[in-house]
C-alpha cells in the first residue's frame, strides 16, 4: 500500500518530506537519548531487513490473497527505531522492486510511520492495564489493537489523499462516500492484520522475549 | 522474494554516469519534483521529451527501462482504466452503456505521463549510480549517520536474509503445508498461526545473526566514538560537465514550474502565500538535519 | 525400536536381487538463469532400501540435484520419477523427505511436539494417527526427552534429529540427506552414523565427510562438471586417488595404505 508518483501534486509531496523529516529528527532524538544507540543500530538494520522480506509473505484468501502491511508490528518491536526502518525500508522498496516512488517517498514514509511509532505506544499502555486485564490476553489484545489501528490509520491516509488528489473533476460528496466505502472495505483487513500482530507478538514472547521492545 | 534485482547498476560510459553525484541526485530529485507540478496536460510531451533526452544521454539500454516500468505499471492500470470511464461529464465516444469521458481521459493522460516521467528519472538516477556512491552523496548533503548506517547494514544483509525466507518457505511446502483445500473468501486460521511462526522464526534469526555482527563489529572499532576525522575525505574535483548538466537540469525544472503557474493564470495571493510556506517549512526541516548530521560529526 | 514406521520391504523381491526402483531420472538436465549446465543429461536409477552416498566438490550440483527430486526446482529438460510416477514440480510427495543442511531452516515451531507434528497434520491424518506418529518418530530419533522443549534452545545436534523425527513422522520411502555432519559434534556424529545404519528407508545423502559416508553408504556417486563421473562401491571410488583428486576431493584417510587397519569394516552398513 504505497501512493505511486504521478498522482499526487508537488506541494503534497513536499508536505510529505516535510512531515516525514520531522517525524525522523524525532525519532532519532528518542534513539540518541538512549544508553547506548550504535549497539541497537545492527538490530534495526537486520530486522529493517527481514520485516523487508517479510512483507512478501501473504495470507493466501481464495480467489486472491492479503499482503501484510505490518507497519503496526514494525512499531512494537523496533520502537523508535521503527520509522528510519520504514523510510529505509520504502526507499529500497524503490531501488529493489523497482515501484518508483521516491517524490512520494515522504508521503508514504509519513502515512505509514506515524501509526507504526502510534503502534509502539499503544502496545506498551499495555503495562498500565496489567491490574485490569490477565497475560496473556493482554499482550494479546494490545497487540491486536497495535496492528489493527497500524494498518486502519494507514489506509485512511491512503484512501484520502489518492481520492482527493487524483482528479479535480470528483465531487466532494462522491470524494467523502468513496473515502467512507472503501474505508469500511478495509475492516475486514485490520482484523486480519490485528489477529497476525498478536499471533506474531505471542510467539515472539514465548520465544525470544527480548526482541519486544520494553 | 523471486527475482530480486539489486543494485540496480548498469555501468556504462555517458555523461550521466560521469555526472558528480551529488549533482547529480539534487538535479534529478528537482526534475522529478518540477514533474510532480504539472498540471497541464500540454506540458506532458515536454516533459516527456526532456526525460528521454536524458535517458538517451544516459546510454542505458531500452530493455532496462521496459523491464523496470512492468511492474509499477499494474499499480497504474486501476487508474487507466477506471477514469476515462467514470469521471466527467463531457462524453467523447459511447458504446451501450460504457462513456469515455473527457474529462477522465485527460486526467488518465496527465497521471500517465507524470508517473513514466518521474519514475524514468528515477531509474537513470538509479541504473548510472551505485548503490553505494549513492548512499555517500546522501551522507555529504546531511543525511544522518544512523540512517547511513542502517542503511549499508540492511543493504548488505537483505540478500541472506531474502535466501533464508526462501528456504523456510520451501522446508514448510516440503512438509505440506499449502496442500489442504481451502474455502473461498475464509482465512484459515492455522495456516496464519504458521505464516506469523514464519514471520516470527525470520525476525527471531536475523535479531540472532545482528547480535554476532554487532560484536564482530565492535571488535574492529565500531561505536567507540566519533569517527576519526579520515572521514571527511578530499572530494573530487567536479568537472565542468557536471555543472553544465546540473544547470540545465535546474533550468529545466525551473521552466516547467514557471510554465506550469503561467498556465494556471496569474498567480494569486493565496497560492504564493502557500508556496512560500511549504519552501519554509521544508528548509527548517532540511536545516535542522543537517544541523544534526553536521553536529554528529 | 526399528520397523514400526517404515516401508514395505519386500524381502523375497530382495532376496531375488530384484528390488523395486526408487528413484529414476532419464538425462536429467537444469541450468540457473545466470549458469548454465549446472547439471547436464543425469540419468540414474536408485533401487529400495539402497543407501547412495553423493560426493563431489562444493557447487557441483549436489543440492541442486536435491531440489529437482523433491520437485521444488523444474527441470530444464528429462524426467524424473519416484517409485515409478513421475515429479510434478510443485506438488506435495511426502514418500520423500528432504533434510535440509541448517536445521533452522527446518524448525519453526514454538514446541518440538508441535514440530513433528507438522508434516503429519498436513496430510490429513487424525489427530489419534498424529499422536501416534510423532510418538514414534521421536523415539526412533531418541528426542523423546525433548518434546516438550523449544526447538531454539536445543544444541546443534538435538536440532537436527528433531529435524529428522520430523521427517520421519511422515514415514517417506525416500529420504535426502544434505550435508547431515556439517554442525554436529562426534558424538552426535556417531549416533547419526548409527541411526542411519540401522534405517530402512532409500538414503540418497550429500556430504564432504567421505568418513562417514564410507560408512553408512554402500554405493557413491561422484558428481562434477554437471554430471556423474563415478559410480560405484565407495571402497573402489573413494580408493582411487586419481580420481578424486582430478575432482575436487581427497581419498579419505581410512583408505590410505599406510593406515594398516581398516578400523570400520566390522561396521560398515549393508
Amino acid at each position: 500500500m504505497h501512493i505511486p508518483d504521478g498522482i499526487l501534486p508537488a506541494q503534497v509531496c513536499v508536505a510529505g518530506y516535510a512531515m516525514t523529516g520531522l517525524a525522523t529528527w524525532y525519532s532519532l532524538r528518542q534513539i540518541n537519548r538512549k544508553p547506548d544507540p550504535t549497539a541497537e543500530i545492527p538490530k534495526a538494520s537486520l530486522l529493517t531487513a527481514a520485516f523487508f522480506v517479510a512483507s512478501s509473505i501473504y495470507i493466501p484468501v481464495p480467489p486472491a490473497s492479503v499482503h501484510l502491511i505490518l507497519n503496526g508490528l514494525l512499531g512494537v518491536v523496533l520502537g523508535y527505531f521503527a520509522f528510519p526502518a520504514i523510510l529505509i525500508g520504502l526507499f529500497f522498496q524503490a531501488l529493489v522492486i523497482g515501484h518508483g516512488g521516491l517524490t512520494t517517498l515522504g508521503v508514504n514514509a509519513a502515512m505509514m510511520g506515524v501509526p507504526a511509532l502510534l503502534a509502539y505506544h499503544i502496545f506498551q499502555a499495555r503495562h498500565s492495564f496489567s491490574k485490569v486485564v490477565m497475560e496473556p490476553a493482554r499482550t494479546a489484545l494490545f497487540a491486536f489493537l497495535g496492528g489493527a489501528l497500524g494498518l486502519g490509520i494507514a489506509a485512511l491516509i491512503f484512501l484520502t489523499l489518492v481520492i482527493l488528489n487524483i482528479s479535480a473533476d470528483i465531487n466532494a460528496n462522491t470524494e467523502r462516500g468513496l473515502i467512507l466505502v472503501l474505508s469500511a472495505a478495509h475492516i475486514p483487513l485490520m482484523m486480519v492484520e490485528g489477529v497476525f500482530t498478536a499471533m506474531l507478538v505471542l510467539f515472539l514472547q514465548r520465544v525470544k522475549p527480548e526482541l519486544l521492545e520494553s | 522474494m523471486g527475482a530480486v534485482h539489486f543494485d540496480t547498476y548498469v555501468p556504462r560510459e555517458s555523461v550521466i554516469h560521469h555526472w558528480s553525484p551529488r549533482l547529480k541526485l539534487i538535479s534529478l530529485l528537482a526534475l522529478m519534483f518540477a514533474c510532480a507540478t504539472v498540471q497541464h496536460i500540454t506540458l506532458v510531451p515536454w516533459m516527456l521529451g526532456l526525460v528521454a533526452l536524458l535517458y538517451g544521454l544516459s546510454g542505458l539500454p531500452l530493455s532496462f527501462l521496459q523491464q523496470r516500468l512492468s511492474y509499477p505499471g499494474l499499480f497504474i492500470l486501476a487508474v487507466v482504466v477506471l477514469l476515462p470511464l467514470t469521471v466527467g461529464d463531457t462524453v467523447l465516444w459511447q458504446w451501450g452503456w460504457l462513456a469515455l469521458r473527457q474529462e477522465g481521459l485527460q486526467a488518465t493522460l496527465l497521471i500517465l505521463g507524470r508517473f513514466l516521467a518521474i519514475l524514468t528519472l528515477g531509474f537513470i538516477l538509479l541504473g548510472t549510480t551505485p548503490f553505494l556512491t549513492l548512499l555517500e552523496a546522501m551522507r555529504s548533503l546531511g543525511l544522518p549517520t544512523i540512517l547511513a548506517d542502517m542503511s549499508l547494514l540492511t543493504y548488505r544483509y537483505l540478500h541472506e536474509i531474502g535466501a533464508m525466507l526462501v528456504t523456510m518457505q520451501q522446508a514448510m511446502r516440503l512438509r505440506g503445508f499449502g496442500q489442504r483445500r481451502q474455502h473461498w473468501l475464509k482465512v484459515n486460521g492455522r495456516t496464519m498461526l504458521h505464516l506469523a511462526m514464519l514471520t516470527g522464526n525470520l525476525l527471531i534469526r536475523s535479531y540472532e545473526r545482528s547480535e554476532r555482527i554487532y560484536k564482530a563489529l565492535r571488535l574492529r572499532g565500531y561505536g567507540y566514538g566519533p569517527k576519526s576525522a579520515q572521514e571527511e575525505s578530499v572530494s573530487p574535483q567536479v568537472s565542468v560537465l557536471s555543472w553544465g548538466l546540473t544547470g540545465g537540469a535546474l533550468a529545466c525544472a525551473a521552466a516547467l514550474i514557471v510554465a506550469e503557474a503561467v498556465l494556471r493564470g496569474a498567480l494569486s495571493q493565496a497560492s504564493l502565500l502557500g508556496w512560500g510556506l511549504m519552501g519554509v517549512l521544508l528548509a527548517v526541516v532540511i536545516g535542522l538535519i543537517i544541523a544534526e548530521g553536521v553536529l554528529r560529526r | 525400536m526399528i520397523d514400526s514406521v517404515s516401508t514395505r520391504f519386500d524381502s523375497l523381491k530382495m532376496a531375488q536381487g530384484k528390488r523395486p526402483v526408487a528413484i529414476v531420472t532419464q538425462s536429467l538436465s537444469f541450468s540457473y538463469p545466470d549458469q548454465s549446465d549446472v547439471l547436464c543429461n543425469i540419468s540414474l536409477t536408485l533401487h529400495e532400501s539402497e543407501r547412495v552416498g553423493l560426493i563431489g566438490h562444493n557447487g557441483c550440483g549436489k543440492t541442486t540435484l536435491f531440489m529437482l527430486l523433491c520437485g521444488v526446482l523444474t527441470p530444464s529438460a528429462g524426467t524424473i520419477s519416484l517409485f515409478g510416477e513421475p515429479v510434478q514440480p510443485g506438488q506435495f510427495r511426502p514418500e520423500v523427505g528432504l533434510l535440509f543442511q541448517d536445521p533452522d531452516d527446518q524448525l519453526f515451531s514454538v514446541s518440538v511436539w508441535d514440530d513433528i507434528a507438522f508434516g503429519p497434520q498436513n496430510m490429513g491424518l487424525s489427530a489419534e494417527e498424529v499422536v501416534v506418529r510423532v510418538a514414534q518418530a521421536a523415539e526412533m530419533t531418541g528426542v523423546t526427552h525433548l518434546l516438550q522443549r523449544m526447538p531454539h534452545h536445543l544444541s546443534g545436534g538435538e536440532k537436527q534429529m528433531v529435524a529428522i523425527a520430523g521427517l520421519l513422522a511422515m514415514t517417506p520411502k525416500i529420504l535426502l540427506y544434505d550435508e547431515p555432519t556439517a554442525s554436529l559434534d562426534l558424538r552426535t556424529r556417531r549416533r547419526l552414523i548409527r541411526f542411519l545404519q540401522h534405517s530402512t528407508e532409500t538414503l540418497l545423502i550429500a556430504s564432504h565427510d567421505l568418513e562417514f559416508v564410507l560408512e553408512v553408504c554402500d554405493r557413491v556417486l561422484l558428481i562434477d562438471n554437471g554430471g556423474i563421473m563415478a559410480d560405484g562401491d565407495p571402497r573402489q571410488v573413494m580408493g582411487n586417488q586419481d580420481l578424486m583428486e582430478r575432482h575436487g576431493l581427497e581419498k579419505p584417510h581410512s583408505l590410505m595404505p599406510h593406515l594398516g587397519i581398516d578400523s570400520h569394516s566390522h561396521e560398515s552398513g549393508g
